[in-house]
């Protein structure tokens, strides 16, 4: 018997849109993937599911309805980790709720893909509070404030609520230099922007001279200046540190990359 | 600028409170910033502390001589003072940048405390009405400042703080003369008091002004002064029943004054000592311990080889072994191992089956350390049956293996 291994764009909408057709074609997958990493093989069948934002919906209600919005939400940040796999074993899980509604099935730890579902979730959101934290504007020559970020997992859709709550009367960037996408707050709305070469050193991720505003280089002077003083050599726990801002963030944070 | 910063940061940096929780405002239409309830940290320093608030003292010049604080004004350091704007534009600047979540603003006592405390106020004044700044503000309430003074800073701010510092009054006197215990607790319990009557206000009439949001916390030097832990604990039981403190926080004592005979000689600051305090607060407020249930006269210190949590079961094993299938959720918050979290998805995990290992695996429970005080399916009728000194050596590893410090969620 053939395998059947689904295709579709990569985004939620689209991946609810392949739980619809799962459900209505009574398909039982045994991948799903983005187009770029769908394995072929001779013993499968490779279906291509199109993006309906309509059915989306109808599925995105009816988890909502049959669970709860918690166990909805929880399915849609554990689907932003982009871990491999991850899809499969949404559909599972998906498959249980709507085979038999529990209100609050996610915390049912005795079940191998809920605790799959929820650690990967807890990863998600463990990481997008962090970037409440870890993301560092740059004021841009054209006053548009500028963070570049490299998180782990697909949070800039998450970190939107946040950061337009607190800065609304300021137009920012918060771009993901490994995804290369970026959502752009306009003080009104937001709009995702692609930006192929991005005016600053991805090293450090420090805007270029040409693109920095003026008093950029005073402020991150004195903000590394208070991140020494603040310290207390006697109490020096460097451990603890890289436990609680693991090494990979530093990149991009002007006190730790100099 | 840069000197101003290294000079009065490095002087705000033995005050160990950072949090940024507890308040949650929203923005206005053209205002800056909003808090959040569940607090951010926005960097990490290398002695592993959070960085969540600008941390910094408006003026180091003091006219006390705490014999503990680098401050005091017989020690022979760089002085400075903001002016209002700078402090502003500093605070403003940071947030833009997402470098802090607000300001956290204290203050060596310049000419009196009015004076004083009037200066922080102009601060805070200014971001809240000119830069419609709503990010969080935790200002000190300087001890000895007019009650006027104290009610209007505390519209401005989401926390107000009193640090008592010395946790019995005979030793605050020998230690900073100039100051006495109900210098400190009369504007706590000004705030106490106000705090209470603004939450009535407010259910009156809903656009009554806020007053300290965030509620009140204060800090207690531990290891300057000989108070035992148990009366350490006793008083933060007090504050936080007596006064409503949201928070008291213990700094392990920076020998900063190394020359000064009425204290202590210290290699390090006693880091594993602050940690086990912080575990026993946790539990009186997390894990519905009281202070007198942690320790007793007879039992006054804490234990520098297991957390408080352990050795009260060990100390209590008439309490043990909970049945983790039949327990009410109190008596599954005592057992060793088990935290707030984990106790929670048990007792909503019991209608999918028994209680087993691997669920309690999955719920992130410390078995190695929970196994000797519960009974579920592989631990059926009397569990493991050891005696609390078996338990013990199992345990309790010799004192080299201590780290120097410790998470506080271990």
């Amino acid at each position: 018997m053939f395998e059947i291994r689904l295709q579709y764009d990569g985004t939620f909408d689209g991946f609810l849109s392949l739980v619809f057709y799962a459900f209505e074609n009574k398909t039982e997958p045994k991948e799903i993937a983005k187009p770029a990493n769908v394995s072929q093989d001779l013993f499968s069948e490779v279906i291509e599911v199109e993006t309906h934002t309509a059915k989306a919906e109808r599925v995105w209600k009816g988890l909502v309805n049959k669970s709860s919005l918690k166990n909805a939400r929880l399915i849609s940040v554990a689907f932003m980790s982009e871990l491999p796999g991850i899809e499969v074993l949404l559909w599972r899980y998906l498959k249980k709720v709507f085979t038999f509604p529990q209100k609050d099935f996610y915390q049912n730890m005795l079940d191998e893909d809920v605790y799959q579902v929820v650690q990967t979730a807890r990863k998600v959101k463990k990481e997008v509070h962090r970037f409440h934290g870890f993301v560092r504007f740059q004021q841009t020559a054209d006053n548009i404030w500028f963070a570049p970020i490299e998180p782990d997992h697909d949070i800039i859709p998450l970190l939107v609520p946040h950061f337009k709550n607190r800065y609304s009367g300021q137009p920012w960037v918060i771009y993901d230099t490994r995804r290369k996408y970026g959502i752009y707050y306009d003080t009104e709305s937001v709009s995702e922007v692609f930006i192929e070469y991005p005016a600053l050193d991805l090293n450090t991720g420090r805007l270029s001279e040409k693109a920095k505003g003026s008093h950029e280089d005073d402020y991150l002077h004195l903000w590394q200046q208070y991140y020494n003083s603040i310290n207390i050599q006697l109490r020096e726990n460097k451990k603890q540190m890289t436990r609680l801002m693991p090494r990979r963030y530093w990149k991009y944070l002007p006190e730790r990359n100099r | 600028m840069l000197k101003k910063i290294e000079i009065l940061a490095d002087a705000a940096k033995y005050d160990v409170s950072c949090s940024s929780s507890g308040s949650s405002r929203s923005n206005q239409k053209g205002g800056l910033g909003n808090a959040a309830s569940c607090g951010i940290c926005h960097s990490f320093t290398e002695d592993g502390r959070c960085i969540s608030l600008l941390k910094i003292l408006f003026s180091n010049i003091c006219i006390y001589d705490c014999a503990y604080c680098v401050n005091r004004k017989t020690n022979d350091i760089p002085r400075a003072a903001f002016k209002v704007e700078e402090l502003v534009d500093l605070t403003v600047s940071f947030y833009r940048r997402n470098y802090i979540e607000g300001l956290f603003l204290s203050s060596g006592v310049m000419v009196s405390p009015d004076f004083t405390m009037e200066r922080l106020i102009a601060v805070a004044r200014s971001l809240r009405q000119e830069h419609q700044f709503n990010g969080y503000i935790h200002m000190k309430a300087i001890p000895g400042a007019s009650q006027d003074l104290i009610e209007e800073a505390g519209l401005y701010a989401d926390r107000l703080s009193v640090n008592i510092e010395i946790p019995s009054e005979g030793n605050l006197k020998l230690l900073a003369p100039e100051k006495d215990f109900p210098s400190v607790l009369n504007p706590m319990s000004q705030i106490a008091n106000r705090i209470i009557s603004n939450k009535e206000e407010r259910k009156k009439y809903r656009k009554a002004p806020r007053f300290v949001p965030a509620g009140q916390s204060t800090q207690l030097i531990v290891g300057a002064s000989p108070e035992r832990d148990f009366d350490i604990l006793k008083l933060a039981s007090e504050l936080y029943n007596g006064k409503n403190l949201k928070r008291v926080y213990y700094s392990g004592y920076v020998p900063v004054n190394t020359s000064d005979s009425r204290l202590p000689v210290l290699q390090r600051p006693p880091l594993v000592r602050e940690n086990r305090l912080y575990q026993a607060d946790w539990l009186m407020r997390f894990y519905q311990f009281g202070y007198d249930e942690i320790l007793d006269d007879r039992h006054d210190t804490l234990d520098m080889n297991m957390d408080p949590k352990l050795a009260w079961a060990l100390r209590n094993p008439h309490f043990f072994p909970v049945d983790l299938n039949y327990a009410p959720y109190e008596m599954i918050l005592r057992i060793p191992g088990i935290g707030v979290r984990s106790a929670r998805l048990i007792v909503a995990n019991r209608k999918w089956g028994k209680i087993s290992f691997l669920h309690l695996r999955r719920m992130g429970v410390a078995l190695n350390r929970a196994k000797y005080f519960i009974l579920c399916r592989e631990l059926p009728e009397k569990g493991y049956k050891l005696q609390p000194e078996q338990v013990k050596r199992k345990l309790v590893k010799s004192n080299e293996n201590i780290g120097v410090q410790l998470s506080l969620f271990e």
